[in-house]
Formats: C-alpha cells, structure tokens, sequence
C-alpha cells in the first residue's frame, strides 16, 4: 500500500485514537501507526482481550492469567532440576491434573543461578493454590525445593513467597480469553461427538 | 500422645454444636451481644460454662443446645491480648463486610444495606440456642437470660428466632440439612457410605487437615486448639419470584416441578436427582440411609443432575472439577425465619423470610470464601464460567443450563432469589478456651 493511502486510512480514524498514538509512538513508521490506531478503534476486539489483573501480582485476559517469576536457585539446583527434565525428556504431563493450567515452562537464567518459572491459567491462583498443592505437592516441592529459601508448598507463607518473586507482565496477549483449559476439553469432547455423528450419517 | 495432643481430637471439649446435628424439628434463637465491660463479659462466660454440652455430653435424647461464638472484635472486647488476636485467620481479623467483595455481597446484599447491627463492630458475642420445641427453647433462653442479670455491661443488640417445621422445608419449599461431610473420629453417622471421612483437621483447629498438615493454630494452644470457626448469614429469600420465573419458562406443571428440583438437585422431599432423576420419590426423600448416599461419578453431563444445580455445586462429590472437592467441604446448620408462603401462592406478600445460614469449618479462607467465589457465584470449575449457582448465586441476568438429550434447556435472564441482609465470622472456642476467656486478667 502508498505510503500516501496509509495516510489516508490514518487520518480516517478516530480523533481520541490518532491523539493517543501519536502521543506515544509519532516516530514510527505510519504503517504500524496505522495497525495500532486500527486495532484500537475496534471496541470489541479491544474489550474482548481487555488486560486485567489475576490478583495480587499479574496480568489477567479475560480467564487466562500469567504468572512469571524469576527465583534463586540453591547451588546444584539447576544441576538436579536437569537431571529430572532430562529423566522426562521435559515432559511434565502429569500437571494436567490441576485441571487450569494452560502451559508453563522452566528456564535456567544467569549462568543456572536463576530459574524463570512462567506459566498461563485459568481464573485467579490464590485461592486454589491449596487445590494444586494436594494435587502434586511432591512435584511442587521436588521442583521448588531447589529454589533458594522454598518454604514447603503446604506452609502458610507460600504464596507470599511467590508473590516475592513474581515479576508482572506489562502486556498479555491471549488468543482467546474466554477459553478455559476445561472449556477447552469439553470442545474437544463436543467435536468428537459431532464428527463422529456426522460420519455415521454418512 | 495424650488426648489432647494428639491426633485425635477430645470430643469432650469440643462445644457439642460444632459436630452434634441440630434437632428436626426445631425452633431456635440467634441473640447477638455488645460486650461494653470485659469483666462482666467473663462473668457471663464464667456462668454459662456449666450450661455448654460437649460433642461427647450432648444428650441425643434432650436435643437442646447452646453455642457461643465470637467475632474478632468480641475476642478483643473480652480482653484477649493483641499478639493473640494477630494469630488468628486474616479473613476472620478483617470480618464478613470487609470480605464483601470475595463473597459476591454487591448490590442488594452489599454490606451498605444490611440489617443493623450486623457487620457493624459492636456485634461481640453470638448466643445461638437451638431445641426440638418451643417449652424447651423458652427454657434454655431462660438460663441464658438468667445468666445475662445484673450485667449491664453486656448487651443484647439483636434477636432473630428461627424454626422447621417438621417437614423440614426450606423457604423454597425443598428439604434441607441432608447433605452433611463425614468426619474422622467425630462418632457422628456419616450418611454418604462412598464419602471417606474428612480429617478431622477440616472442621477443628490444631488438626491434621486434608492436605497432609496442621494450620497455624490461634495461640496460647489452649485458646485455638479444639475451636473452629463459623460464618453465619442471614439470606432473605424471594421466593414468589423463583416461582414466577419457573413457571413462565415450564411447560405445565409437572415441568414447573422438574425445573425446580434441576435448580436445587433434589425434589421437595429430599430425594435426590440423581438417584430418582424422573419424580419425586417421598419414601427416598425421608430415608436416612439412602437419601445421601450417592455420586456424580456415572452422571459426567448431568443429564440427572445439572452440573450447575446448587447441590450439585455446593459438594461435587467424585464429580471431575478444576480442583480439589474435599478441600471445600462444609459444616452446614441453616435454618429457617419468617413466615413461609404458602404452597401455590405466586404474588409476593411482603414478609422477610429466609434461612439464617450457618457455615462450620476450619478453613474460612479455602471452605467458605473459596465456595462463595469459585461454586456459588462462578462456573469456570465445571466448564462453564458464564454461569453462577441459580439458586443461590448473585444473579443479575444469569444462566442456567439443564442437560437433556438430544438438546439441552437454556435459562436466561435469571434474577437474584437469594439475597444477603448481613452476617458475620465467628469463632466458636473449645470448653476449656472458653473457662481460658472466663479467667483472663487483662
Ligand atoms: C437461602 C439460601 C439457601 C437455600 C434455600 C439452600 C437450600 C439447599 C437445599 C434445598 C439443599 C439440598 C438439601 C441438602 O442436601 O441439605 C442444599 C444443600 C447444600 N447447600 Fe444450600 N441453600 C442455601 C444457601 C447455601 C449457601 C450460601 C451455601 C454455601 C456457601 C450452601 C451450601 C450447601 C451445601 C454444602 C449443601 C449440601 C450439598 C451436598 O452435600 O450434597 N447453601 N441447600
């Protein structure tokens, strides 16, 4: 497209719209102005992907919520948490039980010193912090226990001690918000029963 | 280990309230007390010990109870010191108004308009006596009266009766109090053969609990140990619109009665949906020994009982959830105020009637604020985050959705039925807590 048509489509938009984009970005290239400006005048594409927060720490869209921390690890921590990645080949199927996470990832960082635990999940983490720890309290703890100062994933101070740690995203995208990692299975279990009636019309 | 310190709990110093089942039928009385003068106050303890039955003295025969609770402003108004106050639980320091926001307590049920002086700081100490008949409810309010003269210095600020008929129906017309959590070592019948026993842990403090250890315990040990807490709510019920919105949605009749029992998960006489999902079954409604005994489990869509039914909800059974099932399970000891309405009547006659709710457990935070937040006034642990309990959700246009096959029934535009008029958290301490309060010289 002409740099003069995307002119053109910039200036079409909102007033409050060109006003707010141009505050912050003006010396960008007018085609991701554009884009920006665009996106922001789509209300419902705004309001469905609406950024909120999934409690004390954290960013929340529409049901998915981030967690990300970055924790000390003891000496040796990194050195045994690969040998248990390595003994699963990093598969960590077992953490489906908590039935709300949607993913969640391990990574050494400064030289294995440091360990970045991020994960997305469904609703708030608070209040089923206790749920996820009768779940897999032996995970937590074999994971966890290698971080510097862990109390015990059953002691009352876990959660601030994550809190401590937890680090909150200053943006979030989630493709489709409203989808929960439960939402998701019963979609699963409604296409199979749709595809399957559809082939035995056949 | 001793008794005391060990693993099982004495149910001899436990007050008999917490684990005896009330009477049916009853009539009872919630009397709230403004403790002004903390020696007299101890007095009164002091004088009403004797009166208190123990989980192990309780008489099944006599029926008659008497329960004391304190909210945290009545522990600090009878003079427990303040590096004791700090140990108990943040959400009953803080009280039920000031966690309105994790209860869903907006709107009509926001603190701003509930009935004083419930969740005002003067409500200190909560009296509740409860009896198979009014002559034995008048008798034991009589020695509490008795032991409330000449002590100026303790006031009684509200009164609020209770009763059952001997139908035991709730404002909405269904039998209540059946569904009741199994307890190790409480020497109380459980009445779900498939439901292991809970921890002890659950439902008194000092413990082993359900996630394998023991919550911090209100200290010195002798105030917390063996104490649990409640949280009691007075829910005005509308009950002439419940019955115009099913009847405006049902069919006939017999529908308007099929939607009913889909909203509560049981018929009127207690028979559960999910045992007898067609009819009502009145011989299975009144039969201790099968009315709760049943699951979930070969029921996955609901199709007898709706995921989202308020039974259902409010204890999952082997059901799959987001979460754990035994970690939010509950004392309950609801009772009933005000006039019913009677059967057939569709209009609303104006008098406040409800149940003046009470819930017993441990936990506040993980048992009755995580079932108000999660089970009560959201769907996402059963899949559908849309929808909130219709019976006793904070509906505003709310959904309801009945499995059937081959398509279900969705309802919509659901009002609130339930609302809340006020509460308060209390804490209910062990018999030899309450002779530690009586003998305080701060
Ligand atoms: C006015 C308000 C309410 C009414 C009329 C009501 C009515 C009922 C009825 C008819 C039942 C079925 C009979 C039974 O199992 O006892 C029931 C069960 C139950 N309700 Fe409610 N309820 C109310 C509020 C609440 C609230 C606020 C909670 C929790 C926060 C709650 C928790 C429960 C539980 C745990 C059960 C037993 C479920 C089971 O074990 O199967 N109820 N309720």
């Amino acid at each position: 497209m002409s740099q003069q048509s995307l002119e053109q489509r910039f200036q079409g938009l909102p007033a409050t719209v060109r006003q707010k984009v141009d505050a912050v970005i003006d010396d960008a290239k007018v085609a991701l102005k554009v884009r920006v400006g665009e996106l922001l005048a789509d209300k419902d594409e705004v309001a469905e992907h609406a950024v909120t927060t999934a409690g004390r720490v954290g960013a929340k869209s529409g049901e998915v919520s981030e967690l990300t921390a970055i924790m000390p690890l003891k000496p040796g921590g990194a050195e045994r948490l690969r040998k248990f990645f390595k003994l699963v080949d990093g598969n960590l199927a077992g953490a489906g039980d908590v039935g709300t996470l949607h993913n969640m990832r391990f990574v050494f960082l400064d030289g294995d010193t440091k360990l970045l635990f991020a994960t997305a999940y469904d609703g708030e983490w608070d209040p089923y912090i206790d749920d996820f720890a009768t779940k897999i309290p032996e995970m937590m703890d074999h994971l966890f226990g290698n971080v510097e100062g862990w109390p015990g994933i059953h002691s009352p101070e876990v959660k601030d001690f994550i809190v401590q740690y937890q680090l909150p995203a200053e943006a979030w995208f989630v493709a489709h918000p409203n989808l929960t990692v439960a939402g998701a299975t019963r979609l699963k279990r409604l296409d199979r029963t749709v595809q399957s009636f559809l082939t035995e019309l056949n | 280990m001793s008794t005391d310190h060990g693993s099982v709990p004495n149910l001899a110093d436990v007050q008999a309230a917490v684990l005896q089942p009330r009477p049916t039928p009853y009539a009872g009385t919630y009397l709230a007390l403004r403790i002004d003068d903390r020696r007299q106050a101890r007095a009164l303890v002091q004088r009403m010990l004797p009166m208190l039955d123990s989980v192990a003295s309780f008489d099944a025969e006599r029926q008659v109870s008497l329960a004391i609770g304190f909210s945290f402003e009545g522990l600090r108004a009878i003079g427990v010191p303040e590096d004791s106050l700090a140990t108990f639980s943040p959400e009953f320091q803080q009280g039920m108004a000031a966690r309105a926001a994790e209860l869903g307590d907006l709107g009509d049920s926001s603190p701003a308009n509930w009935e004083g002086p419930l969740g005002s700081k003067d409500l200190h100490l909560m009296l509740v006596g409860l009896a198979p008949d009014t002559p034995r409810l008048e008798a034991i309010l009589l020695l509490a009266r008795d032991a409330l003269r000449d002590l100026p210095g303790v006031a009684t600020i509200w009164q609020q009766e209770v009763f059952a008929a001997p139908n035991e129906r709730e404002p909405f017309g269904f039998k209540d109090g059946i569904g009741q959590p199994a307890i190790e070592g409480a020497a109380i019948p459980c009445t779900n053969s498939r439901e292991e026993p809970l921890k002890a842990g659950e439902f008194l403090l000092g413990f082993e609990d359900e996630t394998g250890s023991i919550a911090p315990v209100p200290q010195p040990d002798i105030l917390g140990r063996g104490g649990t807490y409640a949280a009691f709510r007075k829910l005005h019920t509308r009950v002439a619109d419940f019955r115009q919105y099913l009847r405006d949605r049902a069919a006939d009749r017999a529908d308007e009665e099929l939607l009913a029992a889909k909203v509560v998960g049981r018929w009127p006489s207690g028979a559960p949906l999910a045992l007898s999902p067609d009819r009502d079954d009145p011989e299975l409604g009144a039969d201790p020994h099968r009315n709760n005994d049943f699951q979930y489990g070969d029921d996955p869509r609901g199709l007898k009982c709706p995921l989202g039914s308020h039974a259902r909800r409010m204890n999952p059974r082997d059901a799959i959830i987001t979460g754990e099932v035994r970690l939010h399970r509950m004392i309950r000891r609801g009772t009933n105020y005000g006039p019913p309405l009677p059967q057939g009547v569709y209009e609303d006659d104006g008098a406040d009637r409800g149940i003046v709710f009470a819930f017993i457990g441990a936990h506040l935070a993980r048992q009755f604020e995580f079932v108000q937040a999660q089970w009560v006034n959201d769907g996402k642990f059963i899949g559908v985050p849309a929808e909130k309990d219709p019976l006793v959700g904070a509906n505003d246009d709310g959904q309801f959705t009945v499995p059937r096959t081959p398509i279900r029934r969705r309802f919509q535009g659901l009002p609130p039925f339930v609302v809340n008029r006020g509460g308060e958290y209390c804490f209910l301490p062990s018999l030899s807590a309450l002779r530690w309060i009586a003998d305080l010289d701060t």
